[in-house]
């Protein structure tokens, strides 16, 4: 242990940043799991390179991959440290031609699609963005550097310097506070109750302080990438306003202008006034899909480059494809098996335990992924978060056991609808699982309707309205995205009266676990809190949850430094034509 | 003639009427909100309220339906629920990439299938009539969407001769768009190549069978000029009406062909407004294609009569 390398780095630390140094030090981290919760904390890439130096047991200089603000040292963004080493071994010059989804709204406050948070993010950027690292950490955006207060309820932001507008003008903190007022006042989902109308305030033109309604330690993946709205706008962005009509942002890519079309696709010309410097390529040529199965036979035909998403069962030919560079990123996306806990045959939670007893969930991952998955164990920690306690036991198909618990709980002959919407593979999951709940005598009818209804009908009907979803089928499969934090999953999808908890699950001990963890700010405390959470949801068992999968993108061979985030937005401002 | 057209318009606008207030009320039975459904399933319910608010999607019904008959009388069908656009641009937009489609389709079926339809009724029960016959019923079986995947797979796909795409950008040069355009056309032709061979089949049998063209072979003309002069303009009538109604097909049904080619036609327009309950794009997208339809059977109706004034005098009658 390098104690002087070390103490430079403690000696400018915040508290929160001490608590996750000492962590690390005393080995109740992982490197992997520092860098993450590092980099949240706001701090710097030098001194996350300094930690890992001073705690490795040889001489080693700072991880080049390590991605963060904060410190004294103003790091550039990972992105332009890789556009600079990419433009230095391959060709500029060049367009990408790429797909993706149609967006349904390419308004930066209300837009809700994947296609949507992908063309708005080519020219708008977040305050933390994603690095190439992985699928969870974040690193400096239009916010240099990021500070929380001792326990995490005020956060202090500087912003990068001599940025500018596409129109010449430049970004002030004004911009921000205009960004997260408008953010408020729509309700945006990841801020509300977190976020208060008038908690971030301009303390000068290059920084912003946002004081939060109690503490929060996993606030800036809130004004990151993964709240895919909070892409800062102009100051005078009125609500309603879209990038196709006006045009605006601080990014990489200019929207060229007359080549957005609903029908067609959007083009984007290289910001020459861009902060990370001068793109490889010259622009990015979208075309909009409604499917995938059109766009790999698109990549095919070699009228595209690129894809943003795709699916194992749309996509298979590209991952056997030795000229395609697949992206299979472990990521968070899931599917919810909910079963009502209040009334109906799944109230006991005996037969809940029952019925997820009876997946396999190797099987499924396997049949449904080829493998590109890990194990889900009926919670929604997912083993990516640095706070994952894995000491919990994982849950395996027991078939004896379901049998027993129904036999405990009196059900015989358990029939049940398991209702599914017609997306991508969740058809095949729920003809899956009923073959498996079959072993131990639970007959499952599965029922698939268009998504266009399922929502509405089965998962969350608006009626009745109190408390939220109470009008959900008693059974059913519901898909949800990836996030940075499991935030959105336990509030909205678990805690009690969530708005969309359609188990209508409703445990004391549960939020009062969620509520120590969106309080705690220490990695230990965080971590506690998640076992909390685990051990709670694995023995109530609201939900099952099988697997996360992993998000497959990718491109041809002949582009590299392509990546994508787990919510739709793809990033090129690090990609050129391999010479 | 002008009585015939004069009537023929009355009658459009009883259509119009009666399609605009159908799509209405299905579009109002089916579930879900239009607020929900612009916005998804995870935006919060004050949001999705507010927007029903303002798009007047709350409003009762009877108040709705006077609201979108008063936007169909003064051609105002305001904007999109779902990109917030005017509609009418859009539609035309898409009309005119229907129109491409389809008149490429049409420029590679018609020629073929009727000369296909002549040649084979002039063979009848030989092999050449018994060959194509064959070919028509097994083209006209096959859906298109069927036909149009093996074309992507086979000459998109692995000999990579024409684009699997079908869109091309607005500046595109017109071999550029027929390039990219002539997969589905092809698709489409092969469907109805059986539809109309068949049918000029028919027509020209029947007539190469009447008294006046063995009159006109008597006098002395040749085969050819019999051919051109009495039995086409008879034998092609009933081909005109089914080329008619094919039109209108062609610029509201092909779905499936324009989803597989990446072609943003008609149809693939207003199925996104039906599933998002797009209202005003939804009605407006009916009624032009309802005019479509009009147009083309009111062209072939004018057309058959100028190619058999008989039915003009009886109509008039």
């Amino acid at each position: 242990m390098d104690y002087d390398k070390l103490d430079q780095v403690r000696r400018t630390a915040v508290p929160l940043q001490l608590d996750t140094i000492e962590a690390f030090a005393a080995g109740r981290l992982s490197r992997r799991e520092f860098i993450q919760r590092a980099s949240i904390l706001g701090l710097g890439a030098t001194s996350i390179g300094l930690v890992l130096a001073a705690c490795s047991s040889t001489t080693s200089s700072p991880s080049a991959s390590a991605a963060g603000g904060g410190g004294t040292s103003a790091a550039p963004s990972a992105a332009a440290s890789a556009a600079a080493s990419a433009a230095a071994s391959a060709a500029t010059g060049g367009r990408i031609r790429v797909a993706i989804q149609r967006p349904v709204s390419v308004d930066p406050v209300a837009m809700q699609d994947l296609g949507g948070y992908g063309i708005v993010s080519q020219s708008m950027e977040f305050l933390c963005t994603l690095t190439p690292k992985d699928l969870v950490t974040i690193g400096p955006g239009l916010a240099l550097t990021w500070t929380p207060n001792a326990d995490g309820s005020v956060w202090t932001f500087n912003l990068r310097q001599n940025v500018k507008w596409h129109d010449g003008t430049p970004f002030t903190a004004d911009d921000v506070v205009a960004t997260m007022e408008r953010l408020v006042a729509a309700g945006n989902s990841g801020l509300k109750g977190v976020l208060p109308a008038g908690g971030a305030k301009a303390t000068d033109p290059n920084t912003v302080t946002m004081t939060l309604a109690s503490p929060n330690g996993n606030f800036p993946y809130l004004v990151s990438v993964f709240n895919a709205q909070t892409v800062i706008t102009p100051k005078a962005y009125a609500a309603g306003t879209t990038l196709d009509k006006v045009p605006a942002g601080t990014g990489a890519w200019k929207l060229t202008p007359g080549s957005y079309n609903t029908q067609t696709g959007a083009s984007f010309d290289r910001n020459p006034d861009w902060w990370g410097g001068t793109t490889p390529l010259d622009g990015i040529d979208f075309t909009f899909f409604d499917a995938t199965g059109p766009m790999v036979t698109a990549y095919q035909g070699q009228q595209v480059d690129a894809i943003v998403q795709f699916d194992v069962l749309s996509g298979k030919s590209l991952i056997d494809d030795p000229n395609f560079n697949l992206i299979a990123a472990p990521a968070a996306l899931h599917r919810q098996i909910w079963m009502r806990t209040d009334k109906g045959q799944f109230a006991d939670k005996r037969v809940r335990q029952a019925l997820a007893y009876t997946f396999d969930r190797p099987a499924l991952i396997q049949q449904l992924f080829q493998g590109k998955a890990q194990l889900g164990n009926d919670h929604v920690i997912w083993e990516g978060y640095p706070y994952f306690d894995s000491s919990v036991p994982q849950r395996t198909q027991d078939i004896a056991k379901a049998k027993s618990l129904l036999t405990a709980a009196g059900v015989t002959n358990l029939t049940a609808t398991l209702h599914a919407g017609q997306l991508l593979e969740i058809p095949d999951l729920a003809t899956l699982l009923k073959s498996q709940a079959a072993q131990a005598g639970i007959n499952l009818n599965v029922a698939v309707e268009s998504l266009q209804t399922y929502y509405g009908a089965q998962w969350c009907p608006a009626q009745p309205a109190d408390p939220p979803c109470s009008g959900a089928a008693e059974l059913g499969i519901v898909d949800y995205g990836h996030r940075g934090t499991p935030d959105v999953y336990l509030n909205a999808a678990l805690k009690s009266k969530g708005i969309w908890n359609s188990s209508q699950y409703n445990s004391p001990d549960f939020d009062a676990a969620f509520s120590s963890f969106q309080k705690a700010v220490g990695v230990d405390a965080q971590k506690a809190a998640c076992n909390k959470i685990e051990t709670i949801l694995l023995e109530d068992t609201p939900i099952g949850l099988p697997y996360f999968y992993n998000y497959l993108a990718g491109s041809s061979k002949t582009f590299s430094g392509f990546y994508a985030s787990g919510l739709g937005q793809a990033f090129f401002s690090a990609t050129s034509k391999v010479a | 003639m002008a009585r015939f057209i004069g009537r023929r318009l009355l009658l459009s606008l009883i259509t119009i009427w009666l399609l605009v207030t159908i799509v209405f009320f299905i579009t109002y039975v089916l579930p879900n909100d239009v607020g929900r459904t612009i916005l998804g399933p995870f935006a919060p319910q004050e949001t999705v309220d507010a927007l029903n608010q303002r798009l007047g999607t709350d409003r009762p019904i009877i108040v709705q339906y006077l609201d979108t008959l008063t936007r169909v009388v003064t051609l105002n069908f305001g904007d999109s629920y779902v990109n917030g656009k005017p509609v009418l641009p859009q539609l035309f937009d898409a009309m005119v990439r229907s129109a491409k489609l389809a008149g490429l389709a049409l420029l590679l079926t018609i020629p073929i299938a009727i000369a296909a339809g002549v040649y084979a009724a002039r063979r009848r029960d030989r092999r050449a009539d018994r060959g194509i016959v064959l070919l028509g019923v097994t083209s006209s079986s096959i859906p298109e969407f069927v036909t149009g995947t093996v074309l992507v797979v086979v000459v998109g796909v692995q000999l990579k001769l024409l684009p699997v795409i079908a869109t091309t950008p607005p500046s595109a040069s017109i071999p550029t768009q027929i390039a990219a355009l002539l997969m589905p056309a092809t698709a489409m032709a092969i469907v109805y190549f059986g539809y109309i061979a068949r049918m000029t089949r028919a027509g020209t049998i029947e007539v190469l069978q009447s008294d006046y063209t063995r009159t006109a072979a008597m006098k002395g003309l040749t085969p050819n000029q019999v051919m051109r002069k009495h039995v086409l303009r008879n034998a092609l009538i009933p081909t005109v009406a089914v080329i008619a109604v094919q039109v209108g097909y062609l610029f509201g049904g092909i779905i499936a062909v324009e989803k597989i080619f990446t072609y943003n036609g008609m149809g693939q327009t207003m199925l996104f407004a039906a599933q998002n309950k797009d209202l005003p794009m939804l009605t407006a997208g009916v009624i032009l294609v309802g005019i479509v339809y009009m147009l083309a059977t009111l062209a072939a109706d004018m057309t058959m009569a100028w190619m058999n004034p008989r039915i003009r005098l009886d109509s008039e009658r």
